[in-house]
């Protein structure tokens, strides 16, 4: 019953934009989470996120793209927390701290200001890949191509970064440069990812995927494989189920990847 | 670069750290080939005079020369290679294979993002097996001895074929059989290779018996050509001061360094 429930939604148009979008997102995100982790930045990740909700009830309030209004909400707030910390402001948590109460605030004033857009708001701070359109998935697929490609090419450079900062500046890695980079490429990932999970839950996506696959002590080529393994899997059961159930596929899809965060550990513990 | 010209250069070097002159007038040449020890107390500045040969310091005063070239002026980075003293003090649990590790070292300046050819896995493949890592490339680096750790830190600064390597004491924390392993891997690369090297160290009986110069570091730089005449307690105490005492048979060379072949 439930079989031909699936193979009857993968007919459909809305079904196939939602998977594909959430492959996207969730691929970015598993291997963007991996270097955050390592980084142990992982809150820079939620941080963004809720600044990223200011930028879309500015988007709503300006009649633009609400994910356009993220984009450039969580770029600026990056610049900010990348420049407190380099100019020795704030530490990198409080400065995280700053602006998610920044954007956070912003956000919740225009939608006192502004009543009516409720429920739309409701979509981006929980998700609702189901519901993607065909701008928007666009939007998704290319800021995710710009994401992993830039992954792709300077895979080795952020790797020797993370690992030993000062080490890998004296072997010549622009990390000045690259730690910024690498910050709008989070800005960017949580941005694409706020239509498949929404803005409140795409830490989830970012650290669990990369810290199951880390319990499993592989190298590094395939850790990051399996992390996006696993964020795919969790993404595409997330989806399946809560189009077949009509439950909350944000929801779902934490719930999977964090199973699969026990699984990993259990399987640890009994090797 | 002729023979002739010193590999490493140094004239009238101030540095300062935190407003604080930790090097003052510096002078000497390191020729291509030495093996050089560098020692001193702790706090002497011998961290501090490795950070500004390879420019990440800035100096208050003089001109240092790599490879003939003013240091400001210098772009064949790849040439060099750098193994901090906090290199094998990594997270045990980050997921690089040895391979993986070694194979960063080939990463080089002002070419970012390039693909990996065959000459690169060549040499990553050459570095593992001359370290003696070939039967451990395959494992995660933080299942490694404190052994195994210090000799890929110099397997990954080998695969970028440097001509000179700085190396700031990454040997806390082994025995000294080990120690003597790791010394003994570094004169092989000095004599098979011409790899010119500059480590730090505590090991004074290792600097005397292995090395070509000592350099001592305390604030002012000496450095000593290590031959029959030098006298390394006279030597030290200049650095040391005056209630240093070192003893040191040249005859014990050959009982310490019995591993050696040749």
């Amino acid at each position: 019953m439930i079989v031909i429930s699936i193979l009857d939604l993968l007919g459909y148009r809305f079904f196939q934009n939602a998977l594909l979008g959430g492959v996207i997102a969730a691929a970015a995100c598993a291997a963007v989470g991996l270097f955050l982790i390592l980084k142990k930045e992982a809150m820079i990740g939620d941080g963004i996120a809720h600044t990223a909700f200011g930028g879309i009830a500015l988007g709503l309030l300006l009649g633009i793209n609400p994910l356009l209004g993220a984009l450039g909400v969580s770029v600026l707030a990056v610049l900010a927390i990348s420049y407190m910390r380099r100019r020795s402001i704030a530490p990198s948590d409080s400065a995280i701290a700053v602006m998610l109460a920044l954007g956070f605030s912003f956000g919740l004033i225009v939608i006192s200001v502004v009543r009516g857009f409720n429920v739309e708001l409701f979509s981006y701070l929980f998700g609702s890949i189901l519901t993607i359109d065909e701008v928007d998935l666009l939007f998704v697929s290319l800021l995710g191509v710009v994401v992993l490609l830039f992954l792709g090419f300077f895979r080795r450079e952020l790797l020797a970064m993370v690992f030993d900062e000062d080490d890998s500046r004296i072997m010549g890695v622009p990390t000045n440069a690259l730690s910024i980079a690498f910050d709008l490429l989070v800005a960017a990932t949580i941005v694409l990812s706020i239509k498949v999970i929404g803005t409140v839950l795409v830490v989830a996506l970012l650290v669990l995927p990369g810290l199951s696959s880390l319990q499993l002590n592989l190298s590094f080529r395939k850790t990051i494989l399996t992390a996006v393994g696993f964020s795919i899997t969790s993404t595409m059961l997330g989806i399946l189920f809560s189009a077949a159930f009509d439950v909350a596929t944000s929801g779902v899809i934490v719930l999977v990847a964090v199973l699969l965060f026990l699984l990993t550990i259990t399987y640890k513990k009994l090797q | 670069m002729s023979k002739e010209t010193p590999i490493l250069e140094l004239q009238n070097v101030d540095v300062a750290r935190s407003g604080e002159l930790v090097i003052q007038n510096a002078n000497f040449t390191i020729q291509t080939g030495d093996y050089v020890g560098l020692v001193g107390p702790n706090g002497g500045g011998k961290t501090t005079l490795i950070l500004s040969l390879l420019n990440f310091l800035p100096r208050a005063k003089g001109t240092i020369r790599l490879f003939g070239i003013n240091i400001d002026k210098f772009s064949a980075w790849e040439k060099v290679a750098y193994i901090s003293q906090t290199a094998t003090s990594f997270d045990n649990k980050f997921p690089l294979t040895v391979r993986e590790l070694v194979s960063l070292g080939r990463i080089k300046k002002g070419n970012v993002a390039r693909r990996f050819t065959s000459e690169d896995w060549q040499a990553v493949e050459d570095s593992i097996t001359f370290m003696g890592l070939a039967d451990v490339a395959h494992k995660r680096i933080g299942q490694l001895s404190g052994g195994q750790k210090q000799r890929v830190f110099v397997a990954k600064a080998l695969a970028r074929n440097p001509e000179i390597i700085f190396l700031d004491e990454p040997i806390v924390g082994v025995d000294a059989a080990t120690q003597e392993k790791f010394f003994k891997k570094l004169s092989d690369l000095n004599t098979e290779r011409e790899t010119t090297i500059l480590l730090v160290t505590h090991d004074l009986t290792s600097v005397f018996c292995r090395m070509s110069k000592v350099m001592c570091v305390n604030r002012q730089v000496e450095v000593a050509e290590i031959t029959e005449d030098l006298d390394p307690n006279a030597f030290l105490k200049r650095a040391y001061g005056e209630h240093f005492h070192f003893v040191f048979h040249r005859h014990e060379c050959r009982g310490v360094f019995k591993n050696d072949s040749h």
